[in-house]
């Protein structure tokens, strides 16, 4: 049972919006994994959307004719045709607010804004053919990505905001009232700015008093490991085994953080921009991308770069952004913030976390100025990504400047991954961050 | 993108009905979604008189009613809105994998663009953009008509560039939906150009700005009859 959202493709880097020009399907009927569900227009150009699951098209969220901005949601694929008619039944008035599962109610502090009607949406004019809660049955919960960026960032669970958008679609705004509930999930792993600036987002004053620092037991207690700890304690013993050695570089981040800050309008977040800087880089490089196994190098077919991320229950997991070189930086955004929404609601198939071929992890947006991180089992190598910052630095003319830099540090198998093959690596990808970071968007 | 990439070209020598060009360019991107490896191809003809309608294309720039048209009306997967082909104006249909080409829908129309600049300019012409207007224009008339459309990143349909046919067809509509601005073709500014003398430097211009070379079918990659 999963509900799969269809999003407005970016099809060009200039674009901002697209027309939806004809839906290929209509609500309820089947639709083929590959299959086209509608077009989308933009300029002289149509492109064909095609499904990426298999199922049943639920809901038309904008219907032939209108424009939506890149990224939003446009429509919903379900698994079976029992979802749609329990979508049907249990759908209330379209737009009608949403069941707020076990919701906290927010402490008093800031008056809730309780819309007996919702604010007129920027809505297409034909009425929305078929209704979903936004919680949809499964417990998944439907909102437009920038809403779950933000939500991510302000550690807003999406599961107890109310929805104010069609179908009681989660909305960016919905985010913002709900933060003055309690911060119930980890900051994501986003941007390398420091931490302060996060915190300076979350308007302080909001937060609650809570222990600084995450435990999972009290003083004088020992605490069993969990399953996902348990997982955690294998994998970290696993590579004891692994000749690792470690190689830094310092890269400058000035162009990337201009080049960040003109497409973070457009759902482009630090993460898939690393990880696309990674993945390009990876395909010049195919010794990184590989692994020791019992046979010999292991040379994987795709390049797939898999990103950690802190659970709260103490678990970690690496989700995947597949064939990172090749996707746009546009799809795997939206790609990322759909893989940590689910992963934070253990909804992630195992080949969504497993098939990782080389590993990122970011502590930069905690401000840490370097680390290094221990390789994952079945992979050659994981940076560690720590925060830019601004540094004097003397430049090759000798004079002084002040530039943002970031250090990275690569923990390599030395079976497969010799320094000359990380330093080439590294090289190549401070040059991509350096000097070419828009081709990131190509 | 490797620079001087293969490509396969398919050139019609007499004029071909719209719907058989539209079936060929379907079997090549179907051949290419099935067969990521497979070449990227082009086509380069002419068509029969006939009219055809973007997928999003309003009704009220035909000037005739379109259960009776005057001449064979298709609506077809590409952007945009009204156009007229026919004998005289040079039709190029690439079908490229567009992620190997900058993965950007807006670059590449810009791209067909550059190559009819191209053209212009070996001719000693200086077309030019009207920003917002996707085409090429000179001296203010429209020589050439882009519409492109793309399934996972395969296109198909692209550029028309009248040289030196009858634009008699164009009458009967409102070219692209713009009231106003008349079309154009080269001969009206070198009487003496053929569409043959033409097709060769528009391929070159077409390889040139997107890194292909150009190489004739083999026996396999045919499509029947081009």
């Amino acid at each position: 049972m999963a509900t799969h959202e269809i999003f407005m493709p970016a099809l060009s880097s200039t674009m901002t919006e697209g027309k939806i020009v004809e839906w290929l399907k209509k609500p309820g009927e089947r639709v083929e994994r590959g299959e086209s569900v509608l077009v989308v227009e933009s300029d002289k150009a149509d492109m064909d959307v095609e499904a990426f699951q298999e199922g049943f098209l639920a809901a038309v969220l904008m219907e032939a004719g209108s424009t939506a901005p890149v990224g939003e949601t446009i429509g919903l694929i379900v698994e079976t045709e029992a979802e749609i008619a329990v979508a049907k039944a249990s759908a209330p008035a379209p737009v009608a607010a949403a069941p707020a599962p076990a919701a906290p109610t927010p402490a008093a502090a800031t008056p809730t804004p309780a819309p007996a009607s919702p604010p007129p949406a920027p809505a297409p004019a034909a009425p929305l053919p078929v209704a979903v809660p936004a919680s949809a049955g499964d417990g998944r919960v439907v909102a437009t990505p920038r809403a779950r960026k933000l939500a991510a960032q302000l550690g807003v669970a999406l599961a107890s905001v109310r929805g104010s958008g069609p179908n009681g679609r989660i909305q960016a705004e919905d985010v913002e009232q709900a933060t003055g509930q309690p911060v119930s999930l980890p900051r994501v792993a986003e941007g390398t700015a420091p931490a302060m600036a996060v915190a300076a987002g979350n308007g302080a004053a909001a937060a609650p008093a809570a222990p600084a620092g995450q435990a999972f037991g009290r003083a004088g207690e020992t605490v069993a490991f969990n399953t996902l700890q348990q997982a955690v304690v294998r994998n970290m013993n696993a590579s004891l085994a692994v000749p690792c050695f470690h190689v830094g570089y310092t890269i400058t981040t000035d162009r990337l953080d201009a080049f960040y800050k003109q497409v973070k309008s457009k759902g482009v977040t630090m993460t898939a921009l690393l990880a696309k800087a990674v993945g390009q880089t990876l395909a010049r490089h195919p010794q990184l991308n590989a692994s020791a196994s019992e046979a010999g190098m292991a040379y994987p077919a795709a390049i797939n770069v898999a990103v950690a991320v802190a659970m709260d229950d103490g678990g970690l997991i690496t989700p995947v952004l597949a064939d990172a070189d090749r996707t746009d930086l546009y799809a795997l955004s939206r790609q990322w913030a759909d893989l940590v929404a689910r992963s934070r609601s253990k909804q992630l198939k195992p080949e969504e976390y497993t098939t990782g071929t080389f590993t990122l992890s970011n502590l930069g947006m905690f401000g840490v100025d370097r680390f290094d991180a221990i390789l994952p089992p079945g992979t050659g190598a994981i940076l560690a990504v720590a925060a830019s910052r601004p540094v004097v630095v003397a430049l090759k003319d000798g004079s002084i400047a002040v530039r943002r830099q970031m250090q990275v540090n690569l923990t390599a198998d030395h079976r497969v991954i010799y320094g000359t093959h990380a330093a080439a690596f590294l090289k190549d990808l401070a040059d991509l961050i350096e000097n070419r970071p828009e081709s990131l968007a190509l | 993108m490797a620079p001087n990439t293969p490509a396969i070209l398919f050139e019609a020598q007499s004029p071909v009905p719209f719907p058989l060009a539209w079936d060929w360019q379907r079997r090549l991107q179907r051949r290419r979604l099935d067969d990521p490896s497979t070449p990227d191809a082009v086509l380069l003809l002419q068509h029969t008189p006939c009219y055809t309608l973007g997928r999003g294309a309003s009704l009220s720039h035909l000037g005739f009613d379109p259960d009776q048209p005057p001449l064979p009306l298709y609506r077809i997967d590409r952007g945009g809105e009204v156009t007229h082909h026919g004998p005289g104006q040079l039709v190029l249909y690439p079908v490229l994998d567009l992620q190997r080409h900058g993965g950007d829908l807006h670059l590449y129309l810009r791209a067909l663009e550059d190559v009819v600049l191209a053209v212009l300019q070996g001719l000693g012409l200086e077309g030019e953009r009207i920003e917002g207007l996707t085409g090429v224009w000179l001296e203010g008339r429209k020589l050439a008509a882009i519409g492109v459309g793309a399934r996972r990143w395969i296109s198909q349909h692209g550029l028309a560039l009248n040289v030196d046919g009858s634009l008699e067809g164009f009458g009967a509509i409102v070219p692209c939906g713009l009231a106003g601005r008349p079309v154009g073709q080269l001969a009206d500014w070198l009487p003496s150009l053929t569409s043959e003398q033409v097709a060769p430097l528009l391929l070159a211009a077409f390889a040139r700005r997107f890194g292909l070379t150009l190489r004739p079918p083999r026996p396999e990659e045919g499509l029947g009859e081009s």
